[in-house]
Protein backbone atom coordinates (compact mmCIF):
# COMPACT_ATOMS: atom_id res chain seq x y z
CA UNK A 1 0.00 0.00 0.00
CA UNK A 2 0.98 3.20 -0.84
CA UNK A 3 2.30 5.49 1.85
CA UNK A 4 0.25 9.02 2.69
CA UNK A 5 2.87 11.01 1.48
CA UNK A 6 2.11 8.84 -1.98
CA UNK A 7 -1.49 9.33 -1.85
CA UNK A 8 -2.02 12.96 -1.24
CA UNK A 9 0.73 13.61 -3.69
CA UNK A 10 -1.67 11.59 -5.90
CA UNK A 11 -4.40 13.43 -4.84
CA UNK A 12 -2.74 16.72 -5.15
CA UNK A 13 -1.85 16.18 -8.63
CA UNK A 14 -6.03 15.00 -9.48
CA UNK A 15 -7.14 18.53 -7.62
CA UNK A 16 -4.55 20.73 -8.96
CA UNK A 17 -3.31 19.48 -12.09
CA UNK A 18 -6.03 17.54 -12.84
CA UNK A 19 -4.02 14.46 -13.11
CA UNK A 20 -6.29 11.20 -11.66
CA UNK A 21 -4.19 8.35 -12.00
CA UNK A 22 -5.69 4.77 -11.91
CA UNK A 23 -3.40 3.57 -8.77
CA UNK A 24 -5.22 6.50 -6.97
CA UNK A 25 -8.65 6.03 -8.52
CA UNK A 26 -8.52 2.46 -7.89
CA UNK A 27 -8.21 3.17 -4.02
CA UNK A 28 -11.14 5.48 -3.78
CA UNK A 29 -15.05 4.62 -2.86
CA UNK A 30 -18.36 6.49 -2.84
CA UNK A 31 -21.17 6.55 -5.46
CA UNK A 32 -21.36 5.18 -8.87
CA UNK A 33 -18.12 7.27 -10.12
CA UNK A 34 -15.55 8.08 -7.02
CA UNK A 35 -13.86 10.09 -9.86
CA UNK A 36 -16.34 12.30 -10.05
CA UNK A 37 -16.52 12.60 -6.66
CA UNK A 38 -13.18 13.56 -6.79
CA UNK A 39 -13.45 16.49 -9.20
CA UNK A 40 -15.34 18.04 -6.75
CA UNK A 41 -12.83 19.38 -4.87
CA UNK A 42 -11.08 19.81 -8.22
CA UNK A 43 -13.88 22.09 -9.28
CA UNK A 44 -13.78 24.12 -5.61
CA UNK A 45 -9.77 24.32 -5.81
CA UNK A 46 -10.13 25.87 -9.50
CA UNK A 47 -13.31 27.64 -8.25
CA UNK A 48 -12.34 29.78 -5.59
CA UNK A 49 -9.11 30.58 -5.79
CA UNK A 50 -9.92 31.44 -9.80
CA UNK A 51 -12.51 33.69 -7.88
CA UNK A 52 -10.50 35.09 -5.19
CA UNK A 53 -7.64 36.60 -7.88
CA UNK A 54 -10.70 38.02 -10.51
CA UNK A 55 -11.81 39.77 -6.96
CA UNK A 56 -8.52 40.82 -6.47
CA UNK A 57 -7.80 42.48 -10.22
CA UNK A 58 -11.15 43.64 -11.05
CA UNK A 59 -9.57 45.86 -13.10
CA UNK A 60 -7.83 43.81 -15.30
CA UNK A 61 -11.19 42.05 -15.82
CA UNK A 62 -12.33 45.40 -17.22
CA UNK A 63 -9.37 46.34 -19.13
CA UNK A 64 -8.28 43.07 -21.15
CA UNK A 65 -12.40 41.68 -20.84
CA UNK A 66 -13.64 38.98 -18.39
CA UNK A 67 -12.98 36.09 -21.02
CA UNK A 68 -9.19 36.72 -20.92
CA UNK A 69 -9.02 37.12 -16.99
CA UNK A 70 -10.61 34.22 -16.32
CA UNK A 71 -8.80 32.13 -18.54
CA UNK A 72 -5.95 33.43 -17.52
CA UNK A 73 -6.80 33.10 -13.63
CA UNK A 74 -7.40 29.46 -14.47
CA UNK A 75 -4.48 28.86 -15.76
CA UNK A 76 -2.43 30.50 -12.67
CA UNK A 77 -4.39 28.85 -10.30
CA UNK A 78 -3.21 25.28 -12.24
CA UNK A 79 0.31 26.70 -12.60
CA UNK A 80 0.92 28.54 -8.95
CA UNK A 81 -1.01 26.92 -6.34
CA UNK A 82 -0.94 29.66 -2.93
CA UNK A 83 1.76 28.83 -0.94
CA UNK A 84 0.10 29.75 2.11
CA UNK A 85 -3.17 29.49 3.64
CA UNK A 86 -3.97 33.02 4.45
CA UNK A 87 -5.39 33.80 0.16
CA UNK A 88 -4.82 37.72 0.96
CA UNK A 89 -1.20 36.62 0.16
CA UNK A 90 -2.34 34.65 -3.48
CA UNK A 91 -1.54 36.74 -6.55
CA UNK A 92 1.89 38.60 -5.44
CA UNK A 93 3.19 37.13 -8.56
CA UNK A 94 -0.02 37.17 -10.88
CA UNK A 95 1.01 40.44 -12.92
CA UNK A 96 4.05 38.63 -14.52
CA UNK A 97 1.58 35.83 -15.51
CA UNK A 98 -0.28 37.91 -16.97
CA UNK A 99 2.05 39.60 -19.20
CA UNK A 100 3.05 36.39 -20.46
CA UNK A 101 -0.43 35.41 -21.55
CA UNK A 102 -1.20 35.06 -25.27
CA UNK A 103 -3.04 38.13 -26.07
CA UNK A 104 -1.35 39.97 -23.91
CA UNK A 105 1.29 41.56 -26.27
CA UNK A 106 -1.94 43.98 -27.36
CA UNK A 107 -1.63 45.47 -23.66
CA UNK A 108 1.27 46.78 -23.31
CA UNK A 109 0.53 48.22 -19.72
CA UNK A 110 -1.92 45.09 -18.45
CA UNK A 111 1.04 44.01 -16.50
CA UNK A 112 1.88 47.07 -14.78
CA UNK A 113 -1.96 47.76 -14.21
CA UNK A 114 -2.26 44.51 -12.75
CA UNK A 115 0.67 45.47 -10.70
CA UNK A 116 -0.61 48.55 -9.45
CA UNK A 117 -3.79 46.61 -8.55
CA UNK A 118 -2.10 44.67 -6.22
CA UNK A 119 -0.55 47.10 -4.28
CA UNK A 120 -3.54 48.71 -4.36
CA UNK A 121 -5.48 45.76 -2.28
CA UNK A 122 -2.33 44.97 0.07
CA UNK A 123 -2.08 49.22 0.96
CA UNK A 124 -6.24 49.11 1.85
CA UNK A 125 -5.83 46.66 3.62
CA UNK A 126 -3.00 48.17 6.19
CA UNK A 127 -3.27 50.13 8.85
CA UNK A 128 -1.28 53.02 9.78
CA UNK A 129 0.37 53.66 13.24
CA UNK A 130 1.22 56.34 14.95
CA UNK A 131 3.68 58.83 12.53
CA UNK A 132 7.05 60.08 14.26
CA UNK A 133 7.20 63.44 14.38
CA UNK A 134 9.57 65.78 13.45
CA UNK A 135 10.86 67.27 17.05
CA UNK A 136 11.40 63.20 17.96
CA UNK A 137 14.21 63.63 15.33
CA UNK A 138 15.51 66.63 16.68
CA UNK A 139 17.51 64.42 19.51
CA UNK A 140 19.55 62.79 16.77
CA UNK A 141 23.07 64.55 15.71
CA UNK A 142 22.54 65.58 12.48
CA UNK A 143 25.79 63.91 11.42
CA UNK A 144 24.59 60.45 12.66
CA UNK A 145 21.22 60.99 10.54
CA UNK A 146 22.41 59.28 7.33
CA UNK A 147 23.54 56.67 9.18
CA UNK A 148 20.06 55.90 10.41
CA UNK A 149 17.29 53.64 8.42
CA UNK A 150 13.26 54.85 8.47
CA UNK A 151 10.67 52.45 9.14
CA UNK A 152 7.57 53.41 6.83
CA UNK A 153 4.08 52.83 7.49
CA UNK A 154 2.83 49.23 6.14
CA UNK A 155 0.15 51.05 3.81
CA UNK A 156 3.10 52.15 1.77
CA UNK A 157 3.87 50.85 -1.71
CA UNK A 158 6.47 52.09 -4.43
CA UNK A 159 6.40 51.30 -8.21
CA UNK A 160 7.42 52.35 -11.36
CA UNK A 161 5.76 51.96 -14.91
CA UNK A 162 6.45 53.24 -18.64
CA UNK A 163 2.23 54.10 -18.96
CA UNK A 164 0.27 56.33 -17.12
CA UNK A 165 -1.32 53.65 -15.33
CA UNK A 166 -2.65 55.39 -12.53
CA UNK A 167 -4.73 57.65 -14.90
CA UNK A 168 -6.09 54.00 -16.42
CA UNK A 169 -7.01 52.99 -12.42
CA UNK A 170 -8.94 56.35 -12.37
CA UNK A 171 -10.41 55.53 -15.43
CA UNK A 172 -11.73 52.47 -14.21
CA UNK A 173 -12.95 53.57 -10.73
CA UNK A 174 -14.99 56.24 -11.98
CA UNK A 175 -17.19 54.20 -13.98
CA UNK A 176 -17.30 56.07 -17.19
CA UNK A 177 -17.32 54.54 -20.36
CA UNK A 178 -15.83 57.37 -22.71
CA UNK A 179 -15.96 56.72 -26.78
CA UNK A 180 -12.62 57.74 -26.96
CA UNK A 181 -9.52 57.50 -24.82
CA UNK A 182 -6.20 58.72 -25.53
CA UNK A 183 -3.40 56.43 -23.73
CA UNK A 184 0.42 57.36 -24.26
CA UNK A 185 3.21 55.81 -23.24
CA UNK A 186 4.97 58.12 -20.15
CA UNK A 187 7.11 56.98 -17.39
CA UNK A 188 5.54 57.47 -14.10
CA UNK A 189 6.55 56.74 -10.46
CA UNK A 190 3.99 56.18 -8.02
CA UNK A 191 3.73 56.40 -4.50
CA UNK A 192 0.66 54.26 -3.00
CA UNK A 193 -0.53 54.98 -0.01
CA UNK A 194 -3.66 53.54 2.35
CA UNK A 195 -5.19 52.13 5.55
CA UNK A 196 -8.44 51.12 6.53
CA UNK A 197 -9.99 50.28 2.90
CA UNK A 198 -8.48 53.91 1.54
CA UNK A 199 -5.75 54.52 -0.61
CA UNK A 200 -4.55 57.42 -3.09
CA UNK A 201 -2.04 57.23 -5.82
CA UNK A 202 0.37 60.38 -6.26
CA UNK A 203 2.97 60.48 -8.77
CA UNK A 204 6.54 61.57 -7.40
CA UNK A 205 9.53 63.54 -8.80
CA UNK A 206 11.98 60.92 -9.89
CA UNK A 207 14.45 61.83 -7.58
CA UNK A 208 12.00 61.92 -4.69
CA UNK A 209 10.59 58.43 -5.62
CA UNK A 210 14.45 56.97 -6.10
CA UNK A 211 14.87 58.14 -2.35
CA UNK A 212 11.54 57.32 -1.32
CA UNK A 213 11.55 53.67 -2.57
CA UNK A 214 15.08 53.21 -1.16
CA UNK A 215 13.82 53.99 2.25
CA UNK A 216 11.17 51.70 2.00
CA UNK A 217 14.10 48.97 0.85
CA UNK A 218 15.88 50.07 4.06
CA UNK A 219 18.14 51.30 2.66
CA UNK A 220 20.11 54.07 4.93
CA UNK A 221 19.34 57.71 5.08
CA UNK A 222 22.67 58.71 3.81
CA UNK A 223 22.58 56.01 1.17
CA UNK A 224 19.19 56.62 -0.50
CA UNK A 225 20.28 60.43 -0.62
CA UNK A 226 23.54 59.29 -2.50
CA UNK A 227 20.53 57.51 -4.89
CA UNK A 228 18.87 60.19 -5.69
CA UNK A 229 21.58 62.94 -6.05
CA UNK A 230 22.67 60.51 -8.91
CA UNK A 231 19.44 61.10 -10.70
CA UNK A 232 19.26 64.52 -10.15
CA UNK A 233 22.24 66.23 -8.83
CA UNK A 234 19.83 69.53 -7.50
CA UNK A 235 17.79 66.87 -4.78
CA UNK A 236 17.72 68.46 -1.27
CA UNK A 237 18.11 65.38 1.29
CA UNK A 238 17.01 67.48 4.05
CA UNK A 239 13.76 68.90 2.76
CA UNK A 240 12.72 65.50 1.53
CA UNK A 241 13.31 64.14 4.65
CA UNK A 242 11.23 66.69 6.18
CA UNK A 243 8.66 66.12 3.64
CA UNK A 244 8.83 62.42 4.40
CA UNK A 245 8.10 62.83 8.08
CA UNK A 246 5.71 66.01 7.45
CA UNK A 247 3.40 63.24 5.61
CA UNK A 248 2.93 61.11 8.66
CA UNK A 249 5.02 58.42 6.83
CA UNK A 250 7.42 57.36 9.04
CA UNK A 251 6.88 55.49 12.29
CA UNK A 252 10.13 54.79 13.34
CA UNK A 253 13.81 55.40 12.72
CA UNK A 254 16.97 53.17 14.24
CA UNK A 255 20.96 53.14 13.49
CA UNK A 256 21.59 49.54 12.22
CA UNK A 257 24.32 48.03 14.16
CA UNK A 258 27.61 48.40 12.31
CA UNK A 259 29.82 44.84 11.86
CA UNK A 260 32.71 44.78 13.46
CA UNK B 1 1.54 19.40 29.29
CA UNK B 2 -1.03 19.71 31.03
CA UNK B 3 -4.35 21.23 28.52
CA UNK B 4 -6.97 21.93 31.09
CA UNK B 5 -8.34 24.86 28.78
CA UNK B 6 -11.50 24.42 27.12
CA UNK B 7 -13.55 27.28 29.06
CA UNK B 8 -16.73 27.48 29.41
CA UNK B 9 -19.28 28.00 27.13
CA UNK B 10 -22.41 29.54 26.73
CA UNK B 11 -24.82 27.22 25.39
CA UNK B 12 -26.52 29.72 23.34
CA UNK B 13 -26.02 29.56 19.51
CA UNK B 14 -23.14 31.46 17.41
CA UNK B 15 -22.40 32.74 14.23
CA UNK B 16 -19.24 32.62 11.76
CA UNK B 17 -18.20 35.82 11.54
CA UNK B 18 -17.05 36.74 8.01
CA UNK B 19 -15.47 40.08 6.35
CA UNK B 20 -18.36 41.31 5.48
CA UNK B 21 -19.65 41.49 8.65
CA UNK B 22 -16.77 42.89 10.44
CA UNK B 23 -17.38 46.99 10.43
CA UNK B 24 -21.29 46.24 11.37
CA UNK B 25 -20.51 44.45 14.16
CA UNK B 26 -18.08 47.18 15.14
CA UNK B 27 -20.29 50.08 15.14
CA UNK B 28 -23.41 48.34 15.75
CA UNK B 29 -22.69 45.32 18.83
CA UNK B 30 -25.50 43.72 17.41
CA UNK B 31 -26.48 40.98 20.23
CA UNK B 32 -25.09 37.62 19.42
CA UNK B 33 -23.87 34.80 21.76
CA UNK B 34 -20.72 34.34 20.36
CA UNK B 35 -18.73 34.75 17.26
CA UNK B 36 -16.16 31.51 15.02
CA UNK B 37 -13.76 33.29 12.81
CA UNK B 38 -11.07 31.38 10.80
CA UNK B 39 -8.21 32.87 11.43
CA UNK B 40 -6.77 32.60 7.63
CA UNK B 41 -8.87 35.58 6.77
CA UNK B 42 -7.40 37.78 9.68
CA UNK B 43 -3.35 36.72 9.50
CA UNK B 44 -2.61 38.64 6.14
CA UNK B 45 -5.18 41.53 6.72
CA UNK B 46 -4.10 43.71 9.40
CA UNK B 47 -7.37 46.14 8.99
CA UNK B 48 -9.75 42.87 9.45
CA UNK B 49 -7.36 42.03 12.46
CA UNK B 50 -7.44 45.26 13.98
CA UNK B 51 -11.61 45.18 13.44
CA UNK B 52 -11.63 41.59 15.28
CA UNK B 53 -9.50 43.17 18.25
CA UNK B 54 -12.02 45.43 18.74
CA UNK B 55 -14.75 42.77 18.84
CA UNK B 56 -12.77 40.21 21.19
CA UNK B 57 -13.95 43.14 23.79
CA UNK B 58 -16.96 42.06 23.82
CA UNK B 59 -17.70 39.25 22.28
CA UNK B 60 -16.68 35.30 22.75
CA UNK B 61 -14.97 34.23 20.49
CA UNK B 62 -13.70 30.82 18.59
CA UNK B 63 -10.91 30.33 16.22
CA UNK B 64 -11.92 27.94 13.53
CA UNK B 65 -8.67 27.16 11.40
CA UNK B 66 -8.98 26.07 7.23
CA UNK B 67 -5.45 26.08 6.85
CA UNK B 68 -3.26 24.02 9.99
CA UNK B 69 -3.93 21.11 8.22
CA UNK B 70 -3.16 18.34 10.72
CA UNK B 71 -3.70 15.49 8.16
CA UNK B 72 -0.82 16.47 6.11
CA UNK B 73 1.95 13.76 5.52
CA UNK B 74 4.30 16.31 4.68
CA UNK B 75 4.24 17.95 7.99
CA UNK B 76 2.30 21.08 9.06
CA UNK B 77 2.94 24.46 8.60
CA UNK B 78 4.97 25.52 11.66
CA UNK B 79 4.80 29.24 10.27
CA UNK B 80 1.18 29.80 10.15
CA UNK B 81 0.71 27.53 13.06
CA UNK B 82 2.88 30.12 14.70
CA UNK B 83 1.01 33.11 13.01
CA UNK B 84 -2.56 31.27 14.63
CA UNK B 85 -0.88 31.22 17.97
CA UNK B 86 -0.02 34.72 17.82
CA UNK B 87 -3.30 35.50 16.39
CA UNK B 88 -4.54 33.38 19.63
CA UNK B 89 -2.84 35.39 22.27
CA UNK B 90 -4.04 39.13 20.86
CA UNK B 91 -7.63 37.75 21.00
CA UNK B 92 -7.97 35.10 23.66
CA UNK B 93 -10.33 32.79 22.11
CA UNK B 94 -13.10 30.48 23.80
CA UNK B 95 -12.19 27.52 21.87
CA UNK B 96 -9.86 26.93 18.70
CA UNK B 97 -10.52 23.99 16.57
CA UNK B 98 -9.51 22.78 13.08
CA UNK B 99 -10.45 19.90 10.64
CA UNK B 100 -9.60 16.22 10.35
CA UNK B 101 -8.69 16.75 6.95
CA UNK B 102 -5.67 17.83 5.16
CA UNK B 103 -4.99 20.69 2.62
CA UNK B 104 -1.05 21.58 2.54
CA UNK B 105 1.41 19.32 0.66
CA UNK B 106 4.71 19.74 -0.31
CA UNK B 107 4.55 23.89 0.76
CA UNK B 108 1.38 23.91 -1.61
CA UNK B 109 -2.07 25.05 -0.08
CA UNK B 110 -4.43 23.34 -1.78
CA UNK B 111 -7.47 25.88 -0.60
CA UNK B 112 -10.02 22.82 0.20
CA UNK B 113 -10.61 19.88 2.86
CA UNK B 114 -9.05 17.21 1.72
CA UNK B 115 -10.29 13.35 2.92
CA UNK B 116 -7.75 11.08 4.74
CA UNK B 117 -7.41 7.50 4.78
CA UNK B 118 -8.26 5.92 8.04
CA UNK B 119 -5.63 4.18 8.56
CA UNK B 120 -2.44 3.19 11.34
CA UNK B 121 -0.33 5.66 9.16
CA UNK B 122 -2.40 8.29 9.39
CA UNK B 123 -3.41 7.92 12.45
CA UNK B 124 0.26 8.02 13.90
CA UNK B 125 0.59 10.90 11.65
CA UNK B 126 -2.26 13.47 12.84
CA UNK B 127 -1.90 12.62 16.20
CA UNK B 128 1.19 13.99 15.88
CA UNK B 129 0.18 17.09 14.32
CA UNK B 130 -2.71 17.25 17.17
CA UNK B 131 0.15 17.05 19.90
CA UNK B 132 2.39 19.83 18.17
CA UNK B 133 -0.59 21.83 17.47
CA UNK B 134 -2.24 21.68 21.38
CA UNK B 135 1.54 22.32 22.40
CA UNK B 136 2.06 25.34 20.20
CA UNK B 137 -1.31 27.01 20.94
CA UNK B 138 -1.10 26.10 24.58
CA UNK B 139 -4.45 24.69 24.74
CA UNK B 140 -6.82 21.79 23.55
CA UNK B 141 -7.70 21.66 20.04
CA UNK B 142 -11.00 21.03 19.20
CA UNK B 143 -11.24 17.96 15.66
CA UNK B 144 -13.92 18.34 13.17
CA UNK B 145 -15.30 15.41 11.18
CA UNK B 146 -15.55 16.27 7.69
CA UNK B 147 -17.86 16.73 4.78
CA UNK B 148 -17.21 13.45 2.39
CA UNK B 149 -17.73 13.02 -0.99
CA UNK B 150 -15.28 10.27 -1.69
CA UNK B 151 -13.50 7.66 0.98
CA UNK B 152 -10.52 5.28 0.73
CA UNK B 153 -11.33 1.65 0.55
CA UNK B 154 -7.88 0.84 1.36
CA UNK B 155 -9.18 2.52 5.58
CA UNK B 156 -8.77 -0.25 7.68
CA UNK B 157 -11.13 1.80 10.31
CA UNK B 158 -14.23 3.72 10.60
CA UNK B 159 -13.96 7.75 10.81
CA UNK B 160 -16.03 7.42 14.03
CA UNK B 161 -13.01 4.47 15.46
CA UNK B 162 -10.58 7.16 13.95
CA UNK B 163 -11.74 10.22 15.68
CA UNK B 164 -12.17 8.05 19.44
CA UNK B 165 -8.80 6.95 18.90
CA UNK B 166 -7.39 10.69 18.35
CA UNK B 167 -9.01 11.74 21.48
CA UNK B 168 -7.60 8.79 23.64
CA UNK B 169 -4.29 9.50 21.93
CA UNK B 170 -4.25 12.96 22.26
CA UNK B 171 -6.90 14.39 24.81
CA UNK B 172 -8.06 16.69 21.98
CA UNK B 173 -11.82 17.51 22.21
CA UNK B 174 -14.00 17.25 18.96
CA UNK B 175 -15.89 19.30 17.25
CA UNK B 176 -19.20 17.89 15.64
CA UNK B 177 -20.72 18.93 12.07
CA UNK B 178 -24.19 17.91 12.69
CA UNK B 179 -24.61 19.01 8.65
CA UNK B 180 -20.98 17.12 7.85
CA UNK B 181 -22.75 13.49 9.42
CA UNK B 182 -26.04 14.26 7.62
CA UNK B 183 -24.06 14.84 4.05
CA UNK B 184 -21.31 12.38 4.59
CA UNK B 185 -23.85 9.43 5.54
CA UNK B 186 -26.02 10.56 2.30
CA UNK B 187 -22.82 10.37 0.19
CA UNK B 188 -20.57 7.92 1.60
CA UNK B 189 -23.98 5.12 2.50
CA UNK B 190 -23.44 5.53 6.11
CA UNK B 191 -25.99 5.12 8.94
CA UNK B 192 -25.95 8.60 10.49
CA UNK B 193 -27.80 7.51 13.62
CA UNK B 194 -25.05 5.41 14.53
CA UNK B 195 -22.44 7.65 13.81
CA UNK B 196 -23.88 9.64 16.14
CA UNK B 197 -24.23 7.27 18.72
CA UNK B 198 -20.60 5.76 18.04
CA UNK B 199 -19.00 9.26 18.50
CA UNK B 200 -17.53 9.59 21.99
CA UNK B 201 -20.09 11.83 23.88
CA UNK B 202 -18.02 12.99 26.77
CA UNK B 203 -15.33 14.66 24.30
CA UNK B 204 -17.62 16.80 22.23
CA UNK B 205 -17.42 20.34 23.21
CA UNK B 206 -18.76 22.35 19.99
CA UNK B 207 -21.43 21.41 17.53
CA UNK B 208 -21.61 22.95 13.92
CA UNK B 209 -24.65 23.38 11.43
CA UNK B 210 -23.93 24.92 8.01
CA UNK B 211 -26.16 24.74 4.60
CA UNK B 212 -25.44 22.18 1.88
CA UNK B 213 -26.42 22.23 -1.97
CA UNK B 214 -27.99 19.15 -3.59
CA UNK B 215 -26.23 18.60 -6.87
CA UNK B 216 -27.25 15.41 -9.80
CA UNK B 217 -24.75 13.44 -10.07
CA UNK B 218 -24.31 11.54 -13.49
CA UNK B 219 -26.78 7.94 -13.43
CA UNK B 220 -29.02 9.58 -10.97
CA UNK B 221 -29.32 10.80 -7.55
CA UNK B 222 -27.96 13.60 -6.19
CA UNK B 223 -24.64 14.69 -4.15
CA UNK B 224 -24.75 16.78 -1.33
CA UNK B 225 -21.92 19.20 -1.43
CA UNK B 226 -20.67 21.05 1.72
CA UNK B 227 -21.11 24.78 0.63
CA UNK B 228 -21.86 26.85 3.29
CA UNK B 229 -24.03 29.02 0.78
CA UNK B 230 -27.59 28.66 2.66
CA UNK B 231 -29.92 28.30 5.49
CA UNK B 232 -29.34 24.54 7.38
CA UNK B 233 -31.88 21.78 5.72
CA UNK B 234 -35.05 20.97 6.97
CA UNK B 235 -34.05 17.55 7.92
CA UNK B 236 -31.15 18.60 9.29
CA UNK B 237 -32.52 20.39 12.39
CA UNK B 238 -34.21 17.39 12.73
CA UNK B 239 -31.15 15.47 13.14
CA UNK B 240 -29.73 18.37 15.82
CA UNK B 241 -32.27 17.38 18.01
CA UNK B 242 -31.13 14.04 17.81
CA UNK B 243 -27.51 15.14 18.62
CA UNK B 244 -28.04 17.42 21.11
CA UNK B 245 -30.17 14.55 23.24
CA UNK B 246 -26.95 12.41 22.63
CA UNK B 247 -24.77 14.84 23.58
CA UNK B 248 -26.61 17.46 26.16
CA UNK B 249 -26.77 21.17 25.29
CA UNK B 250 -23.72 22.11 23.41
CA UNK B 251 -22.26 25.47 22.44
CA UNK B 252 -23.62 25.23 18.59
CA UNK B 253 -22.56 27.29 15.28
CA UNK B 254 -24.10 28.53 12.51
CA UNK B 255 -21.66 28.52 9.10
CA UNK B 256 -22.25 30.55 6.46
CA UNK B 257 -19.24 30.99 3.78
CA UNK B 258 -20.78 31.64 0.26
CA UNK B 259 -23.72 34.06 -0.64
CA UNK B 260 -22.93 35.79 2.64
CA UNK B 261 -26.38 37.24 3.50
CA UNK B 262 -26.70 40.65 6.31
CA UNK B 263 -26.04 39.06 9.50
CA UNK B 264 -29.31 39.15 10.72
CA UNK B 265 -30.67 36.12 8.64
CA UNK B 266 -27.56 34.42 10.16
CA UNK B 267 -28.58 35.27 13.59
CA UNK B 268 -31.94 34.10 12.51
CA UNK B 269 -30.52 30.94 11.95
CA UNK B 270 -28.78 30.61 15.38
CA UNK B 271 -31.62 32.03 17.44
CA UNK B 272 -33.68 28.35 15.37
CA UNK B 273 -30.50 26.88 16.55
CA UNK B 274 -31.59 27.79 20.35
CA UNK B 275 -35.47 27.07 19.80
CA UNK B 276 -34.42 23.64 18.73
CA UNK B 277 -32.36 23.30 21.84
CA UNK B 278 -35.11 24.84 24.05
CA UNK B 279 -37.58 22.13 22.93
CA UNK B 280 -35.11 19.52 23.27
CA UNK B 281 -34.57 20.40 26.74
CA UNK B 282 -37.63 21.82 27.79
CA UNK B 283 -39.15 20.17 31.15
CA UNK B 284 -41.25 17.00 29.84
CA UNK B 285 -44.95 18.25 31.39
CA UNK B 286 -45.70 15.91 34.69
CA UNK B 287 -48.18 13.01 34.58
CA UNK B 288 -50.92 14.28 37.33
CA UNK B 289 -53.32 11.90 38.99
CA UNK B 290 -56.14 13.76 36.86
CA UNK B 291 -54.34 12.85 33.61
CA UNK B 292 -53.84 9.34 34.99
CA UNK B 293 -57.95 9.03 35.83
CA UNK B 294 -58.28 10.94 32.21
CA UNK B 295 -56.59 7.80 30.60
CA UNK B 296 -58.21 5.16 32.38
Amino acid sequence: MPSLLEIQRQVRDAVVAHEAGGALLARLAGGRDPAARLAIHRHHYQASLTRALLDKFPAVSWLAGERFAIAAAQAFVRAHPPAAPCIAEYGADYADFLASRAGAERLPYLRALAELEWHVGKVSIAVDRAPLTIESLASIDASELPDHRLTLQGGLRYCTADWPIDDLLKQYLSGAAPERYAFSAADVQLEIRGARGEFRIERLAEADFVFRSAVADGVTIGAAAERALDINATFDPGQALLRLVSAGLVIAIDKPETSA
Amino acid sequence: MALSRVRAMPTASGVGLRLPHLTDVVATRPSAAWFEIHPENFLANPHAAELLVDIARDYLISVHSVGVSIGSASGIDRLHLARVRALVDRIDPILVSGHLAWSTHAGEYLNDLLPLPYTKETLRIVSAHIDEVQDTLGQRYLVENPSSYVGFSTSTMTEVEFLSELVHRTDCRLLCDVSNIYLSAHNLGFDRDSYLAELPAEAIAELHLGGFTPEPEDGGGEVLVDTHGGGIAEPVWAFYARALEHFGPKPTLIEWDNDVPVLDVILAEAAAADAVLQSTFAPKPRQTSASHALAS
